[in-house]
């Protein structure tokens, strides 16, 4: 259980998380979205200790993180791929940090064979590649088997059998009673694999729902799309039976507030041509795009206004 | 050309390479003028000593900003853009070998006239004036200048073939600098003629006559005549420079 | 991939309580860091080698004085060595920070400072071979020059034992200097350029004002001015700078000081070294625990 309350950090004059308050729970996987510079690595970050919050806080089962007793046993943390020493083999990596918790070579082992490294395990860590580097990084969080985990853009550089791999295994990691918190900027990923997602835009807390709901919410959920060879007598028609009508390009229409069937007899009625007809599913992307719009274009304003 | 261009934009838009040159110079003019002060007629060091003495200082910022230099590429991860972008990597060598020794050479002028302004206020008491009538006056400045951009390069060359940068400096401060001094705590035949062929020699063209023939009146190694210290830092150049551009030839860039 | 083991394994991370960092895990951990890297070894090889070459050379060059005495040789090879040691702390005291590995450090043990003490420590336990190792390379420099003149060699001798523990000594005080500097500047190439500086090359240029003020030794026709007794401005500071502190640990006790600076003695300078240490390595220790690692 990862709890981040009223949580505030400021470097100087700017702000990378304004008053964030969330919670991850046991047994979901936790989405935690946003665009670039939203803040999400700032706050995991804060989350295991490395920053201090300028107000507010961050728990961990229960406690704040400098004051667990064990921190690999309780956390699992995977941050940057770049959080190795890159002369060290992986091995080595992976054994130097089991020793500061009495975690014996068997388990080194064992998780280099969950992560697939074992071809490379006595390469030193600079020459890995980035999917590499993430499946290190992947190995050092599994090491202490935590009850939480906290993973900063884990699929990141990954070839599809490692996205795959990953997929699975946060499910099973979920499944298994376990808290993980992961971020992540490819939507549809996290669409596959989380139950919750947490987005934040310019470090405030946009939505924090399940991934259902927000999907939901997306603009295209429930409209229908229909390409005919002549977009205006069909949109007169459907204005005229009250649906909402939105041209798009080359001949496609977006239709609300009616069905597939009323777009079809309307087409009829109009004598046009129907090229394509569907209804339109919402996709996470898309609620994402929607609510992340207004942060990313206040973020273009602002430096347009600074470069003046 | 063009790779010359990209190489001057990659040195001067990385702020420690103008801080560095920066505080090269003032190293310079403060060692100058912190021993300026002392300076007086009897002790037989010239106005051309004067001016020149924070080489001792700021010849460690020469060999660091070259050692950046030359490893810059493979600490950042850029040699593959880089390699990438001229296929044929020696080009880029030579570019750099090039911007390197423009940024050098101006550095030099820089702190040899932060020098000359900075021991003033020596001069008009009791240090002797700067008199290019001295013979080897003009030799010991343009040598400041020379052996500066000679101990960049250096520092370069180590970079490039080492691409390390730790290593490339202090490889560089050992042999333009800490390898002389220690050795010249043990004057033998031996350690002279090792100290005669170190880069450190090339601080030889920083003295004046009069200075010159009382370093080869103490000395017990070969004589290299006056130029003779220039020759060898600039074989030392070549050479490095030679074996880095081999490396950059046959081995992989990762 | 094998979810019937982690699950059982899931169960039990909740319940019981499985122990965290000790000092003593921490040692291992920051022993297994310290060797699995390429760069101490190297730097650990090269000053052996360069410590028996220089001391070698130097008492080759000193045997044909007449007077010649090797055991004053034996820590001539440590001036060019000691850069060896002073590059290895400022590594390993940058080199977390350098690469990023310290997120992965400071995750595991929350405290941070620990570490530091866990990684000094290992340092010291690592140099402390490398310094006996070296004295024995630099004892091992003098004897073909001994063996030549036919003077015998006795290391259990006069100050002898006292000065082959100060160079030993010496290894690890300045690694641990090192240590302190790259701890504070994390970034490898200052942390390295910064401590050759004030260890090698600030004595330098202090002496050569020094030289000017007391009059230059055999440059200038006309300088021949007389010995001063009393303390100077410049042979005091060189004295109690760091480099120069350190060099008195390998200056026999009964030598007495070096004209016109203060008579530290070696255990004095093994302090003044100390003290440095303690202070720059309290400012590095302050700063982590108080601000932010990124």
């Amino acid at each position: 259980m990862i709890e981040v309350e009223a949580l505030t950090k400021r470097y100087g004059s700017t702000t990378a998380v304004d008053g964030l308050t969330f919670t991850a729970r046991p047994g979901t996987v936790t989405g935690f979205l946003g665009p670039n510079g939203a803040g999400k690595s700032t706050t995991m970050r804060v989350v295991v200790g490395l920053e201090r919050p300028t107000s507010g806080a961050t728990r961990v089962a229960g406690r704040s993180y400098a004051d667990l007793p064990a921190p690999l046993h309780a956390v699992g943390v995977m941050l940057d791929a770049r959080s190795v020493h890159p002369g060290r083999t992986a091995y080595k990596h992976l054994l130097s940090m089991a020793q500061t918790h009495g975690i014996g070579k068997a388990r080194v082992r064992e998780v280099i064979a969950q992560t697939g490294l074992e071809p490379a395990a006595h390469r030193r860590a600079g020459t890995f590649s980035l999917g590499m580097g993430q499946r290190l990084g992947i190995a050092g969080a599994l090491l202490g088997d935590p009850a939480t985990l906290v993973l900063d853009e884990p699929v990141n550089g990954l070839d599809p059998d490692g996205v795959l791999w990953i997929r699975r295994l946060v499910r099973e990691l979920a499944a298994e009673g376990r808290t993980v918190l992961l971020s992540s900027h490819l939507m549809h990923e996290l669409a596959l694999c989380a139950d919750r997602v947490v987005i934040i835009g310019r470090g405030r807390l946009l939505v924090d729902a399940s991934v259902q709901e927000v999907v939901a919410r997306s603009e295209r959920a429930g409209a229908v799309r229909v390409r005919t060879t002549d977009p205006e007598p069909l949109a007169r028609e459907l204005l005229a039976i009250g649906a909402q009508v939105s041209p798009q390009d080359a001949g496609v229409l977006q239709v609300r507030g009616a069905t597939v069937d009323d777009v079809g007899t309307a087409a009829r009625r109009a004598g046009v041509t129907v090229l394509e007809l569907a209804s339109e599913s919402g996709s996470l992307e898309d609620a994402y795009l929607q609510l992340t719009g207004d942060a990313v274009e206040y973020r273009a304003a602002d430096a347009a206004g600074g470069a003046r | 050309m063009r790779v010359l261009r990209a190489e001057w934009t990659k040195l001067t838009s990385v702020p420690a390479h103008l801080w560095l040159a920066l505080g090269t110079v003032a190293a310079a003019a403060t060692t100058a003028f912190g021993l300026g002060m002392f300076v007086d007629a009897a002790d037989g060091r010239s106005g051309a000593w004067v001016v020149t003495s924070g080489f001792v200082l700021a010849q460690i910022g020469f060999v660091v900003l070259g050692g950046l230099v030359g490893t810059s590429e493979y600490v950042t991860g850029t040699a593959r853009t880089t390699f990438t972008a001229v296929p044929r990597r020696l080009p880029v060598l030579a570019a750099q070998v090039l911007v390197t020794l423009v940024a050098s050479l101006t550095t030099a002028v820089l702190a040899l006239g932060a020098s000359y302004l900075a021991t003033t206020w020596a001069r008009a008491a009791e240090a002797p004036p700067l008199d290019l009538a001295v013979p080897g006056t003009g030799r010991a400045l343009a040598g400041f200048a020379l052996a500066a951009a000679a101990y960049a390069l250096l520092g370069l060359a180590l970079g490039a073939l080492l691409r390390h940068p730790a290593a490339a400096i202090v490889g560089g401060l050992m042999l333009t600098l800490v390898g002389d001094q220690m050795l010249a705590t043990n004057p033998g035949r031996v350690t002279d003629t090792i100290r005669a062929f170190l880069p450190s020699a090339g601080s030889r063209l920083l003295q004046d006559d009069a200075a010159v023939a009382s370093l080869d009146a103490a000395r017990h190694g070969p004589d290299l005549g006056t130029w003779g210290g220039g020759a060898v830092v600039l074989a030392w150049v070549v050479l490095t420079l030679a074996a880095a551009a081999y490396r950059l030839r046959r081995h992989d860039v990762r | 991939m094998s979810a019937a083991t982690t699950t059982s394994r899931a169960t039990q991370a909740v319940t019981a309580a499985r122990p965290g960092p000790t000092f003593g895990r921490l040692l291992a951990a920051e022993w297994t860091k310290l060797t699995s890297l390429r760069s101490p070894w190297w730097i650990a090889g090269v000053t052996l080698v360069v410590a028996f070459a220089i001391t070698y050379l130097s008492a080759e060059a000193s045997s044909v004085n007449p007077t010649f005495y090797p055991l004053e040789s034996l820590p001539t090879g440590l001036l060019l060595a000691q850069v060896g040691p002073l590059v290895l702390g400022a590594l390993v005291g940058a080199g977390e920070f350098r690469t990023g590995a310290f997120r992965t450090t400071f995750t595991l043990v929350p405290r941070r400072w620990p570490v530091v003490a866990a990684q000094a420590l290992v340092l010291v336990g690592f140099t402390l071979v490398l310094g006996v190792l070296t004295t024995a390379a630099c004892a091992v420099g003098v004897l073909p020059s001994a063996a030549s003149r036919d003077v015998p060699v006795d290391l259990t001798e006069g100050d002898t034992p006292g000065i082959m523990l100060g160079m030993v000594l010496f290894v690890v005080g300045l690694t641990l200097f090192g240590y302190a500097l790259g701890a504070l500047m994390r970034r490898t190439v200052p942390a390295v350029v910064t401590a050759l500086t004030i260890v090698l090359i600030l004595p330098v240029v202090l002496l050569v004002g020094g030289d000017l003020v007391s009059g230059p030794p055999g440059m200038a026709p006309a300088g021949e001015m007389p010995a001063e007794a009393e303390l100077t401005v410049v042979d005091t500071l060189v004295t109690v700078s760091p480099g120069g502190a350190a060099q008195l640990l390998t200056v026999p006790a009964s030598e007495g000081p070096i004209e016109g600076s203060p008579d530290l003695g070696p255990v004095g300078g093994g302090l003044v070294l100390a003290g440095w240490t303690g202070l720059v390595l309290g400012v590095a220790v302050t700063r982590l625990r108080t601000r932010d690692v990124r």
